[in-house]
């Protein structure tokens, strides 16, 4: 019998791993460029999203409301219907870089993983069901569990954050190098880039993203393989699909090479026992099948669903789980009443529709041009873990910037233009007269004011009266908040020169977007 | 009144060294020159020829820093950031200098790379072939600012390490210092939790101005902020007053922006105590002013 590799499947296979670096350069393209573009408006930066499946359904079935954009992801669902799970193999960034690292434990011989088989590619349908029984409820725990929402998270809250302070740290090396046009060179390319560099919980966000990549050590591909719901929601849908693996059993060794290679656990050999809902079409199988044997091939039969291997009373649970999950996510008092720190971007939903759209991605965190908007930890109680608020500490709402409601994929923050973001309120300022200095210590200070971008301002200064202990009276001028005019920025709290525990501060009460969350009767009901 | 021979002496001496036939016939230059007319471009132009020309102030292979006020994400009209003209023209006038390197920057209160955009300052700065870097954290350095009451603290080494400096300042109103002129505008080139200056802003200022020392100082007062400083926001706080005023005392080109904002410079403490330290003189009786209109 002749020995020899398909050459057909070989070019494809090359074909593949072109389209992941493509897509994968795509993603990093679309992640830097979701920064300020130099103008008020950027573009589609968030694509990636619109064509995810899964979060279209799952924001669909918890908000009851369609969002145009996802219309994208019939295309997904459509491609998979006919050829199968190629969006896994051939275009999602993670799982390029999960078949990456995998390919790389692979070629050091210490961090090999494992080859064996096992029952457990059933565990993504479960994590399925869960997300699905529980969107169905109206609790969005997709973004949590979904690849896209994870890979960006990741990206933003810690893999590039940290990037930027060793490069940081590099540049520092530089300039005490004297290298300094080098240095300065490097510095603008990095201020140009901008890379929101402080997240709360960056450090966490990092190190799951961390253990995800090293799962690889014990399965390849084990994010696709075992735990991505995506990936089982279009293992699913290619039940049906119509390119087939068929073995040429005439040429056929029966070396079992191409089972033992599959990243995915698809099982090509033998052909009966091949999953098509496994099987994410990288043509590993037919490319080093030594004989040339394997090939893929149109074909009507649709797959049985025992092949995915669900037990029946797993399916019942995990639904059931989704659904009892409701409940438990829910035992916070935010329900009833508002956050005082729970700072939304502008042009977020009321609490309840947000929640129910969020998918806690992380792209208005990267584009806030002033690093503001951070993961949420319990302010927003558990439903809203990794949600974005405003940390005014951190940074302020930039008065001439509408950039985080452009990016949101879900629209749980409404697209805004500059204009209509500048009619809404975010929360209130307040002055704690017990730090500020003029009311303190009678000394003057202006900087809230002075910073306060509405006009007319929204700090007024008045004169005030401080008894200082030798009983003399200073009156300098200090400030005093015209609630109206406050849009909650949060500018002021940022740049008060008591820097540990701001003099003036944000609270959300006042936001627009919420009827409740008022302390005076009717203040801007005309707004939302 | 050391410091005015010393201009004095510089100034004959560039002339001796100018012979130009039209420049020889000066008898002396004017200490303010203060031009109206409709081009920002050309006013500045006007401005800084009249009291010498760039000559006078940047020689053939000099590094210049220019720094104009780019501190709030506000568009050219609203008239918080220096007018991109006036700052491209200066550009321009120091390249036919014969300046090496010319670099326009501030440390700004917004982001950077959104007031360096949308004040315009970067993309007019960049057309006439200037560098606009932003600020950067690696690039500050504690030093000592030998002030009465600001001794040290933290300057970008960009505004050190220059071999002249010009200040373009834009003209605006604001509640605590009233003004925010020329001196004020040096709050720029600090770093760390600047802020906490204005506990003492006018001693403060001061000391920034006597550390810095620009060779020349161009007041942008083409729009005069006048209302909700310093960065506005309605185009109703602004007044088109089509003016820039040129000089090297910097204490009388913010005594003219002084008075441009309605105010007398007399009740302007920080002049008050310029003057007293011999920095300059806003007496405009005691002071040689050119006005033209072109």
């Amino acid at each position: 019998m002749k020995k020899e590799q398909s050459k057909k499947y070989r070019l494809i296979q090359y074909l593949r791993i072109l389209s992941q670096t493509v897509f994968l350069f795509l993603f990093f393209y679309l992640l830097f460029q979701t920064r300020f573009p130099g103008e008020d408006y950027i573009g589609n930066v968030e694509i990636f999203f619109h064509f995810n499946p899964l979060l279209a359904l799952t924001t669909l079935l918890a908000s009851h409301t369609l969002f145009l954009s996802f219309s994208m992801a019939a295309i997904t669902i459509v491609v998979t219907f006919i050829i199968g799970r190629v969006a896994c193999g051939w275009i999602c960034p993670m799982g390029t870089i999960q078949q990456f690292f995998s390919f790389v434990f692979k070629k050091s011989k210490l961090l090999r993983p494992k080859k064996q088989k096992d029952n457990h590619t059933a565990w993504k349908y479960y994590i399925l069901l869960f997300t699905l029984a529980g969107s169905l409820f109206s609790l969005n725990v997709a973004g949590l569990l979904d690849p896209f929402s994870l890979l960006y998270r990741s990206f933003i809250t810690g893999i590039m954050p940290a990037a930027n302070h060793l490069f940081s740290n590099v540049i520092g090396l530089v300039y005490s190098a004297h290298l300094s046009s080098i240095g300065d060179g490097l510095v603008q390319f990095f201020e140009t880039i901008d890379i929101n560099s402080i997240f709360i919980q960056g450090f966490f966000l990092g190190m799951i993203f961390l253990g995800v990549i090293l799962l690889n050590l014990a399965r390849e591909r084990f994010w696709c393989r075992y735990l991505c719901p995506l990936g089982a929601f279009l293992g699913l849908l290619s039940r049906w699909n119509i390119l087939k693996l068929r073995i040429d059993m005439d040429k056929c060794i029966k070396c079992n090479l191409c089972t033992i290679q599959c990243e995915t656990q698809a099982n090509p050999y033998p052909e009966e026992d091949w999953k098509s809902s496994e099987c994410v079409y990288c043509f590993t199988c037919s490319a080093i099948c030594p004989t040339g044997a394997i090939g893929f091939h149109p074909a009507l039969n649709p797959e049985h669903l025992e092949s995915i291997n669900l037990s029946r009373r797993k399916v019942l649970l995990s639904s059931f789980l989704g659904l009892i999950a409701i409940p438990f996510f829910r035992i916070s008092p935010l329900r009833s009443r508002a956050s005082e720190k729970l700072i939304r971007p502008p042009g977020a939903l009321p609490e309840k529709e947000f929640l129910q759209k969020c998918v806690k991605c992380g792209e208005c965190m990267k584009v806030c041009p002033t690093n503001a908007i951070q993961p949420a930890r319990t302010e927003a109680g558990p439903e809203g873990l990794w949600t974005p608020m405003l940390v005014p500490k951190i940074g302020y709402c930039d008065y001439y910037c509408s950039l985080c409601t452009q990016v949101c994929p879900t629209g749980a923050i409404r697209e805004l233009t500059i204009e209509e973001k500048n009619q809404i309120k975010i929360g209130t300022a307040w002055i704690d007269k017990n730090r500020c200095l003029p009311y303190k210590f009678g000394n003057s200070c202006i900087v809230c004011e002075e910073h306060c971008p509405v006009s007319p301002k929204a700090i007024q200064m008045i004169e005030v009266e401080t008894h200082l202990p030798d009983g003399t009276i200073k009156r300098p001028k200090a400030p005093f908040i015209d609630i109206e005019a406050c849009t909650g920025c949060g500018i002021c709290e940022n740049k008060c020169p008591v820097v540990d525990r701001p003099a003036i501060y944000i609270t959300s009460v006042g936001e627009s977007r919420s009827e409740k969350n008022q302390f005076i009767l009717d203040i801007n009901k005309e707004i939302y | 009144m050391k410091r005015r021979k010393f201009l004095k002496d510089v100034t004959v001496g560039s002339l001796l060294f100018n012979i130009r036939p039209g420049l020889f016939a000066q008898t002396s230059l004017p200490d303010l020159a203060v031009i109206q007319g409709e081009s920002p471009a050309q006013l500045a132009k006007e401005a800084v020829s009249a009291v010498g020309g760039i000559n006078r102030f940047v020689s053939k292979g000099d590094k210049v820093v220019l720094k104009p006020n780019i501190g709030w994400d506000r568009k050219p009209e609203q008239g918080a950031c220096t007018n991109p003209e006036i700052v491209k023209t200066l550009v321009e006038l120091c390249f036919n200098a014969g300046a090496k390197e010319v670099k326009v920057m501030d440390n700004p209160c917004n982001p950077a790379r959104r007031t360096y955009v949308r004040s315009g300052i970067a993309k007019a700065a960049k057309e006439a072939g200037a560098k606009v870097p932003f600020c950067s954290q690696h690039k500050l350095k504690k030093v000592d600012l030998h002030g009465e009451w600001l001794k040290n603290w933290e300057v970008f080494t960009d505004f050190l390490e220059t071999d002249k400096i010009i200040n373009i300042p834009a003209t605006k109103n604001h509640s605590l210092s009233r003004v925010t002129l020329g001196m004020k505008n040096w709050l720029g080139c600090l770093g760390g939790n600047r802020n906490q200056l204005h506990q003492n802003l006018d001693a403060a200022v001061i000391d920034l101005a006597a550390f810095f020392k620009p060779v020349l100082t161009v007041l942008d007062a083409y729009r005069v902020l006048w209302r909700n400083g310093p960065q506005g926001g309605r185009l109703s706080d602004v007044r088109i007053h089509k003016t820039v005023v040129a000089g090297v005392d910097y204490v009388a080109v913010d005594s003219m922006g002084v008075s441009y904002l309605d105010i007398e410079p007399e009740k302007m403490r920080y002049l008050q105590l310029a003057r007293e330290r011999g920095f300059g003189e806003f007496d405009q009786e005691k002071l040689k002013i050119e006005k033209r209109t072109v």
